[in-house]
């Protein structure tokens, strides 16, 4: 009986009347059954059993918290994607009925009801849900799957190139970046591209390819520290005419999009808006844009960057070699673009590009072509768990050690690996943990205060923080731990906290992940996936 | 009295009352027997003799909801109409709707006790 009920799942009953309670109780008895007798008590349940409970039936009119006001707690919470809500009332009013659909009840149930309808209702709607789940996370992983080792080769094609080119890994994950943000910038001030989000997905990605006829090229000219000789600088000019051939003549896929602009980008990324350029001298708005942006990212990067034949430049002094033409032409609408977006573009080349710009605007664009199609995926859940999902990996993967943790706003869980659990005498996972009085005990107020503070700072833009603690013990001999947001070389851990931000019209804060770094550890230190020595794999 | 006796002295339709609970009469007579120790009808009463309007539209509220369910038909019109007359809580007619309540329920819980 019990494994019975166990398949059938759990149901949440929530009514202030122990008479209706039972009732349902009865008339659902293959179901496991819990009960509350109000709004509150409701929500604690939900919070307690979270994703054991596969529906809820909803009284309408209880004391403490009525049947409306719970539903908004759980709309907020983001629990109405997950469990569906049956309201179930003797209610007449239209105007609650409305209301109660409003707020995201999957179905209104009159009393007096009939047990065989709510019988009916209650498997259908479980039904229902678990399908749909299934069927999200099975498209979540294979879409996650697929988009990864597609994205894993290109990373590694363009890896081949800047390695023999001596460059140092981040070029072109830069050049991408750049030319992202150059492309939406230019969206924002002009309709003249017509371009879309997936359109600057797609240069982005095809981008990474700029330089693969690179490959032609000898490595004495490549490498050369010094001044080419003009014989050798036309060699080296053949890289883009090269590379283009090398994507014409691709046996397959030479019709696709993505082949298309990569053939444009590596034939004209070194034309110029003049028509001084090479190789076909190519004038305005005759090259085409993706190449425009491409070739002026390139040159942006190679500014800022070391190169065996020049040291960087400082970013200000890029952005005035390229306004001056000292490096070339350009689109004036481009050069706009440059002056607009010169901070995101800094912050890129400073942060090191990869954290949070690349790869959800992506996935999400192609999620929602996807479900413009479907109506089953009607739900922008998966979007938000994609991101979620995609962000927390790449986070992950670049950490070393699990010493980490990871709050969701969602469930309002913090969740410790059992290293920091063990480490501070604190249970795996923490409810509501900015008022948890244990956390409190352990960190101090102070510490609670300064996360809260830094999350408030933080952005989609800025989204990494971090804090150093020190354990001491103070003049009763109670020991505690002090904070600090600079580091004095004193602390005994480094916490390094990655903010997790949904973005759609505006910015969510969704979550906060990271991890505890100790002070003696050195290799405990935060390691960007993004730079994982390419030469050491090949 | 039996299960049907009852309810036609009450002015329901057993029948009816029946097929909701799932044609089962052990259902019908297990939950009929505990209306006696439902208190949303005493908590109504205490309410409006306290003139607690908020708490005795609650309590009218859910003991409409559960005659509903077993079938007390005539109290459950009762409860409802008082319901609405608390919900506005323009308590003009109150004092009426309650009397009627009273009655309804003196009603059920006298057959109640002649049932087998």
């Amino acid at each position: 009986m019990l494994s019975r009920k166990r398949i059938m799942g759990k149901i949440l009953i929530v009514d202030d009347s122990q008479m209706n309670r039972e009732l349902l109780a009865d008339t659902l008895a293959d179901y496991e059954i819990l009960e509350a007798e109000n709004g509150k008590d409701a929500i604690a349940m939900i919070r307690e059993h979270a994703t054991e409970i596969s529906l809820i039936l909803l009284d309408m009119i209880m004391p403490e918290m009525d049947g409306l006001e719970a539903l908004e707690v759980m709309g907020k919470n983001n629990w109405l994607d997950d469990i569906p809500v049956i309201m179930i009332s003797s209610e007449d009013s239209p105007e609650l009925t409305h209301m109660a659909y409003e707020l995201g009840v999957t179905e209104f149930i009159r009393r007096p009801f009939d047990a065989l309808v709510v019988q009916k209702r209650c498997r259908n709607i479980i039904a229902l849900y678990s399908k749909q789940k299934k069927l999200t996370d099975l498209f979540a992983d294979q879409f996650y799957e697929r988009e990864k080792n597609s994205r894993m080769m290109i990373d590694i094609l363009a890896h081949i190139v800047e390695f023999r080119n001596n460059e140092c890994g981040m070029h072109v994950k830069n050049v991408q970046n750049y030319t992202e943000i150059l492309l939406r910038a230019l969206l924002k001030i002009t309709d003249k591209y017509q371009l879309s989000e997936t359109e600057i997905e797609l240069i982005g990605n095809a981008s990474a390819l700029h330089d693969i006829g690179k490959i032609s090229i000898p490595d004495e000219i490549l490498n050369k520290p010094g001044r080419l000789t003009d014989e050798e600088f036309k060699i080296m000019k053949s890289h883009s005419a090269a590379g283009a051939r090398m994507l014409s003549d691709l046996p397959f896929h030479s019709e696709e999009p993505i082949v298309k602009l990569s053939y444009a980008i590596a034939r004209w990324h070194h034309e110029r808006w003049d028509g001084r350029g090479y190789p076909d001298g190519l004038k305005g708005d005759e090259i085409p844009i993706a190449a425009q942006v491409v070739s002026l990212a390139d040159v942006y990067d190679a500014l800022t960057a070391d190169r065996v034949y020049k040291k960087a430049f400082t970013h200000e002094k890029a952005i005035d070699m390229i306004l001056n033409n000292e490096c070339g032409t350009f689109n004036p609408l481009l050069l706009q673009c440059l002056q607009l977006s010169q901070e995101e573009m800094r912050a890129v080349k400073e942060k090191g590009s990869g954290l949070n710009s690349k790869g959800e605007h992506e996935i999400k664009a192609f999620a929602r072509e996807l479900l413009k199609n479907d109506a089953l995926y009607s739900s922008d859940r998966i979007l938000r768990r994609l991101d979620y999902e995609k962000v927390k990996t790449r986070f992950l993967k670049g950490m070393l050690g699990d010493c980490g943790f990871e709050y969701s706003v969602s469930t309002r869980i913090l969740t410790l690996s059992d290293n920091v659990a063990e480490a501070f005498e604190l249970p795996e996972s923490i409810m509501d943990p900015f008022s948890d009085q244990k956390l409190t005990a352990v960190f101090g107020s102070d510490t609670v205060k300064t996360v809260i503070e830094l999350i408030r700072k933080a952005n989609s833009e800025h989204p990494v923080i971090q804090l150093y603690l020190r354990r001491i013990t103070d003049e009763n001999g109670v020991q505690k731990i002090e904070v600090s947001t600079t580091d004095d070389g004193g602390y005994d851990y480094r916490v390094v906290c990655l903010t997790v931000w949904a973005v759609d019209d505006q910015q969510r804060y969704v979550g906060t992940m990271g991890n505890f770094v100790l002070n003696d550890c050195p290799y405990g230190i935060m390691k960007g996936a993004d730079t994982i020595d390419v030469k050491g794999i090949l | 009295m039996t299960l049907k006796e009852f309810y036609d002295s009450i002015g329901s339709d057993y029948k009816s009352v029946l097929l909701r609970m799932g044609n089962s009469e052990k259902m019908v007579d297990k939950f009929i027997r505990k209306f006696p120790n439902d208190k949303s009808a005493e908590q109504l009463f205490e309410a409006l003799k306290n003139e607690d309007y908020t708490l005795a539209f609650r309590m009218a509220h859910t003991l409409k909801g559960v005659c509903a369910n077993l079938g007390l038909d005539k109290l459950q019109k009762a409860s409802s109409e008082l319901t609405e007359a608390l919900r506005n809580q323009v308590a003009d007619n109150t004092p009426e709707l309650s009397e009627i309540v009273k009655s309804e329920y003196e009603k059920v819980m006298s057959a109640l006790g002649e049932l087998d």
